[in-house]
């Protein structure tokens, strides 16, 4: 029978006299190998059979072939044995086995060195609650101070933040609130049908557009686009130190940063709403006069009819401007404190886009109670 | 005090705890910098350096302790108090920091537009001499995406020169340079040291730079979290015992020889 050295699997070899154990390591140790699993299981229950046993000397065959699963093999092996008071003695190992032995050990002495206690979760603490009082604070008073002509934003900035969350934003507004509109023509055409006043489909869709649809749609892609886009590039850029740069020269981050930004949004929100009830209103327009037939001029004169009071479009555009408020504000907020790292930074944006999406419709069912008690509707 | 009637001490840092939530990175920290003097910050990797520097340049309030510059207490005073003070330093960041939004020489004129009524003209002058200072002449139009680590370091502290500081924070200015653009910038470092009177609070791990520059030291520790050695690093390598100290310091000279 063949020595088991020469054949490719991993052996251990073990005598045991009064309360020392001599074991040798041999044959070829692989990571890939499958009787290294069955070895191992064996070794552990060697292990509970030697719970007495003071002394263990571990030496390695001179024809062994090694990987990195000796190495582990030996680490544990040194805590296990050693667990129960054993001595463990290593005896003339390979100078490399060793040097990686040595090497790792005091790896982990030094990782348990800096070990540090986890950042507490500030979830639902009163830092939670003040921060974004704080924030808030700090960019009411930087647009006072844009007011007083004191402040260090710079025009351009906002142009281009303006430029980036309205005129880039035009085609997917334009088709959303096109098809928003023809979807609630089709919608009412059907009930109106049942009391033959199919006509009032222009009523139906230019109020609803003005009140409601054009301002939530709006804001909900404004959200989905300038929000999420505010949030990663302020957040980018607090990941490399940017923003600490500017409060380093004493310009104001938030007057720097959130105002242009936020301000723009101000601004360009109430806009795109309108522009977006005129689209909507041309896709109700579009299935009056194809599909049911109503002159355009009809339809159009019915829409003046049902939009006289100019209230109507004043409180949706009214709406908008806060939805452009909160979109700004969530989005910079969320990007300047994201973490400083890039699986933070994603979910900085995420949550920058959930939680302007569910103030935003907090906000507008507010409004809508706010104007009915009011009787404003 | 010296003839101009000014302060010898332009930092004076006292018993200063700093700390990131409660994770305490040092404690206990005192030294002082002269006017004119460039002090070296040195010890290993984590052990707080560039957070000591984050505090001292008014980003990270300390947990006790205080620091002073030019006589005034960083973190007593109110916010605009502090913006005063911070104008007086230049901060280069160990990653640079440089804005990406704007090209090179952006970056290095927005102080100056923001902060100066100097004309276009002026503005444009200064900035190309200061990139031509750290050897990035003709640089001005890339944005800092498209620049090489070591060239965003140089950016970064031309931008830190912006305004003429009186005090340049530098972590890690020769990191990631190559032994011949790491020997210029110490030597600028000199330069500007003699002749416009500029202090340095320098991090750095670059030994030859060490004994070129450095007219103080101070070594952190990770494990004491203190200062472990205080003084100029050739008397450090000459007198101290601690290994700690000399196993970092006399591992450059031993390659060097
Ligand atoms: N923003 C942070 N939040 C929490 N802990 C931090 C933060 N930044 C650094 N630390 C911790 O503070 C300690 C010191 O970090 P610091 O960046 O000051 O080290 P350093 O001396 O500059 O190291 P290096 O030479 O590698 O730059 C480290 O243990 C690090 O984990
Ligand atoms: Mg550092």
């Amino acid at each position: 029978m063949p020595s088991s050295c020469d054949e490719k699997i991993p052996r251990i070899e073990h005598h045991q006299n009064n309360s020392d154990v001599s074991i040798t390591i041999c044959g070829y140790w692989s990571l890939n190998s499958r009787e290294r699993l069955r070895l191992l299981r064996r070794w552990e229950s060697l292990v509970l059979q030697w719970k007495d046993v003071l002394r263990f000397e571990i030496k390695c065959d001179e024809s062994l072939v090694w990987d990195s699963s000796l190495v582990v093999f030996l680490r544990n092996a040194n805590r296990d044995l050693s667990v129960n008071g054993g001595q463990v003695v290593f005896l003339d190992l390979p100078a490399g086995l060793n040097k990686l032995l040595n090497l790792a050990d005091e790896g982990q002495k030094r990782n348990k060195e800096q070990k540090q206690d986890p950042p507490s979760d500030g979830f639902l603490s009163m830092e939670a609650l003040l921060k974004p009082l704080d924030f808030l604070g700090a960019l009411v008073i930087s647009f006072l101070n844009l007011v007083r002509g004191r402040s260090v934003m710079r025009w351009r900035d906002f142009f281009a933040s303006a430029r980036n969350c309205s005129a880039s934003a035009l085609p997917i507004v334009t088709l959303i609130s096109f098809l928003t509109g023809v979807t609630m023509a089709f919608v009412g055409s059907v009930q109106l049908e049942k009391f033959n006043a199919t006509i009032y489909v222009a009523d139906l869709v230019s109020l609803a557009m003005v009140r409601e649809m054009g301002a939530l749609m709006v804001a909900i892609i404004m959200a989905g686009r300038t929000g999420a886009a505010f949030a990663a590039e302020l957040g980018n850029m607090n990941l490399n130190e940017e923003i600490d740069s500017l409060e380093t020269f004493g310009i104001c981050s938030v007057s720097f940063l959130v105002l242009p930004r936020t301000l723009a949004l101000f601004v360009m929100t109430p806009l795109l709403t309108i522009y977006a009830d005129i689209v909507g209103i041309l896709g109700g327009l579009l299935v009056g006069t194809l599909v049911m037939g109503f002159s355009a001029l009809h339809y159009l004169e019915q829409t003046q009819s049902a939009l006289t009071d100019m209230w109507e479009v004043y409180s949706g555009v009214s709406k908008s401007l806060f939805f452009g408020l909160i979109i700004g504000f969530v989005g910079c907020y969320k990007g300047v404190f994201s973490g400083r790292d890039s699986a933070s930074l994603g979910k900085s944006v995420t949550s920058a886009v959930v939680i302007s999406v569910t103030l935003i419709i907090i906000a507008d069912a507010f409004f809508e109670t706010a104007f009915s008690l009011l009787e404003l509707r | 005090m010296n003839v101009s009637g000014r302060d010898d001490i332009v930092i004076r840092v006292e018993s200063l705890d700093l700390a990131y939530g409660n994770h305490l990175v040092l404690k206990n920290i005192s030294f002082e910098v002269r006017r004119g003097d460039c002090l070296v910050v040195m010890g290993g990797s984590g052990c707080g350096k560039s957070t000591l520097l984050k505090s001292m340049v008014g980003l990270l309030a300390p947990l006790r302790g205080k620091i002073i510059i030019d006589r005034d207490e960083l973190w007593l005073n109110g916010d605009k108090k502090r913006k005063e003070t911070l104008k007086k330093l230049g901060v280069l960041f160990q990653n640079g920091a440089l804005w990406s939004s704007m090209t090179v020489f952006e970056n290095v004129a927005m102080p100056l537009e923001i902060f100066t009524d100097l004309g276009v003209k002026e503005v444009e002058n200064l900035v190309d001499y200061k990139l031509a200072l750290v050897g990035l002449a003709g640089a001005g139009n890339f944005y800092p995406s498209e620049l090489s680590g070591g060239m965003r370091k140089r950016a970064g502290l031309a931008r830190a020169m912006a305004m003429d500081p009186e005090i340049l924070f530098l972590d890690e200015p020769s990191a990631g340079l190559d032994p011949i653009t790491s020997k210029r910038l110490d030597d600028l470092i000199n330069e500007l040291k003699e002749s416009l009177g500029i202090s340095f609070v320098v991090v750095t791990h670059e030994l030859a730079s060490i004994f070129d520059i450095a007219d103080d030291s101070i070594f952190l520790d990770s494990e004491s979290k203190e200062i472990l050695a205080h003084g100029n690093p050739k008397d450090l390598l000459k007198e101290n015992t601690l290994t700690k100290v000399r196993s970092f310091l006399e591992r450059k000279t031993v390659n060097n020889s």
